[in-house]
C-alpha cells in the first residue's frame, strides 16, 4: 500500500482540510440559498399536461387510461415540493403523461371560503381531507388507488407506476 | 483514491453470491419491464438507490465486525483515505452497473418499440450518478456508526421515522414536523434535478443541500472513524 499522506504529518487520523472547508462552504451556501429562494421561489417548468376535470374524464373514457387526480392547495408546502421534484422533472412527467390523464384540482377553501363545484364534488367523492392527495381512478370505474401525502419522489413514482400498470393490466392485454 | 482499498471492496462484493444475484436481477428485470410495458418509460428503471445499496451496505461496518479494519489500518493508510476509498469504490461499482442497466433498457426499448429520447436517457443516467454517490456517502456515515449490516437497518428505520414525521406534519398541519421529516427523507435519498438545471431553472438551494449533505456525511464518517479505538487483541 502507498504510504500515508505526508501532509498529515504522519498521523493516520488527520482530517483533510479541503473537506472541512468544502463542508462549511456548502453549509453556508445551503442556508443562504434557502433563505433567498424562500423570498424568490425559482420558476418551475410545467411538463405535465394537466387537463380540466371534465375533459380529463372524457379523455380517460376514450383512451382507457386512468385519470390521475392531483388534489393540492397553494398554501401546501409538500405540494410545492412535489411540483418541484416530480411534476417539473422531465422523466417523471413523461411517465405520468404516458400512463395517466393528469387532472389537477386546487383547493380554494382557505383563500375564498369555498371551492369550485367540480373540485368540491371530486374531493367529496374521494374523501380528500389532506394535501397533497393523489388518486388514480381507472377508466372502467374500478377501485381507485389513493396516495395521501408526499412520500418523496422515488416512493411516489414507484406507487404511481404500480397503480398505472395495474390499471393498464385491468384494461386488457398489453400490445 | 487508494486503488488497493477500492479493489478490496469490489472483490468483497463480487465474492458475495447474494449481492451478485441481487445485482443481476436489478440489472436485467427493470429494463425488461421497461420494454414490455409501453408508456412506462424510464420510471421502470426507478432510482439508483437499490444498486448503490448492494455495493454500499456494510462498506465499513463489515470490516469493523470481521476484524479486517485492524489489519488495514496497521498499514500506512489514513482513516480518511480509507473512508474516501470505500466511498469512491462503492460509488464507481454502482455507477458501472447503473450505466449497464440504463444501456440495456435503451437497447431493449429500441428493439421492441422506437429508441427512447437520447437526451432524456442521458439526463436520467447522469441523475442516477448523483443519486448513487449521494446515497453511498450517507451509507458511509451509517456504516461508520454501525457494525456489520447494521447500517441498512439504521437506514430503513430513519426512512420510516422520516416518513412518519412527514405524514404526521401534513395531517396535523405542523409545518416544523413535516419539514423535519422531509429533510430527513432528502438526506437519505439525495438527488439532483438535472432537468431543471438544463431547462435553466435550477433550484440552487436543492443543489447546495445535496453538496452539503454529501460533504457533511463524509466529514462525520471520517470523524467517527478517527474516534474509533480498535483493539488488535480482540477475537
Amino acid at each position: 500500500m502507498p504510504p500515508a499522506d505526508p501532509a498529515s504529518g504522519g498521523s493516520t487520523r488527520s482530517i483533510p482540510r479541503w473537506l472541512l472547508v468544502a463542508a462549511a462552504a456548502f453549509l453556508v451556501a445551503r442556508v443562504a440559498t434557502g433563505i433567498f429562494e424562500q423570498r424568490h421561489p425559482p420558476i418551475q417548468a410545467e411538463l405535465v399536461q394537466w387537463h380540466p376535470a371534465g375533459a380529463g374524464e372524457m379523455q380517460s373514457r376514450s383512451t382507457g387510461l386512468p385519470v390521475l387526480y392531483d388534489f393540492s392547495a397553494e398554501w401546501c408546502g409538500p405540494c410545492q415540493k412535489m411540483q418541484r421534484e416530480v411534476f417539473a422533472d422531465r422523466s417523471s412527467a413523461q411517465t405520468i403523461n404516458g400512463l395517466f390523464v393528469p387532472v389537477r384540482l386546487v383547493d380554494r377553501q382557505r383563500e375564498e371560503g369555498r371551492n369550485p363545484p367540480d373540485v368540491g364534488a371530486l374531493q367529496a367523492r374521494y374523501q380528500v381531507d389532506a394535501f397533497p392527495t393523489l388518486v388514480v381512478a381507472p377508466a372502467d370505474g374500478s377501485q381507485p388507488t389513493v396516495i395521501v401525502g408526499y412520500p418523496g419522489k422515488a416512493a411516489l413514482m414507484q406507487q404511481l407506476t404500480a397503480a398505472g400498470v395495474k390499471a393498464r393490466l385491468q384494461r386488457g392485454p398489453v400490445r | 483514491m487508494n486503488l488497493t482499498l477500492a479493489i478490496g471492496l469490489w472483490r468483497q462484493r463480487l465474492a458475495s453470491p447474494v449481492r451478485v444475484v441481487i445485482l443481476g436481477l436489478l440489472a436485467v428485470l427493470p429494463p425488461t419491464l421497461m420494454a414490455l410495458v409501453p408508456g412506462m418509460g424510464l420510471a421502470a428503471l426507478s432510482n439508483g438507490y437499490p444498486i448503490a445499496m448492494v455495493f454500499a451496505v456494510g462498506m465499513i461496518g463489515q470490516d469493523v465486525s470481521s476484524g479486517v479494519l485492524q489489519l488495514v489500518l496497521a498499514r500506512p493508510v489514513t482513516r480518511s483515505e480509507y473512508v474516501f476509498s470505500r466511498w469512491l469504490a462503492a460509488g464507481l461499482g454502482a455507477s458501472a452497473v447503473s450505466l449497464a442497466q440504463v444501456g440495456l433498457g435503451w437497447a431493449l426499448v429500441a428493439i421492441r418499440h422506437s429508441p427512447p429520447d437520447p437526451r432524456a436517457m442521458l439526463l436520467f443516467a447522469a441523475g442516477r450518478e448523483f443519486e448513487i454517490f449521494g446515497v453511498v456517502a450517507v451509507m458511509a456515515l451509517l456504516s461508520s456508526l454501525m457494525g456489520g449490516l447494521g447500517d441498512l437497518a439504521l437506514y430503513v428505520v430513519l426512512n420510516v421515522v422520516g416518513g412518519i414525521m412527514s405524514m404526521v406534519g401534513q395531517f396535523q398541519h405542523v409545518a416544523a414536523v413535516s419539514w423535519l421529516g422531509q429533510e430527513l427523507g432528502a438526506l437519505l435519498s439525495p438527488h439532483v434535478e438535472l432537468a431543471q438545471i438544463v431547462a435553466g431553472t435550477p433550484s440552487w438551494s436543492a443543489l447546495a443541500a445535496y453538496a452539503s449533505n454529501l460533504t457533511l456525511c463524509l466529514l462525520v464518517a471520517v470523524l467517527v472513524m478517527n474516534r474509533k479505538e480498535l483493539s488488535y487483541a480482540s477475537g
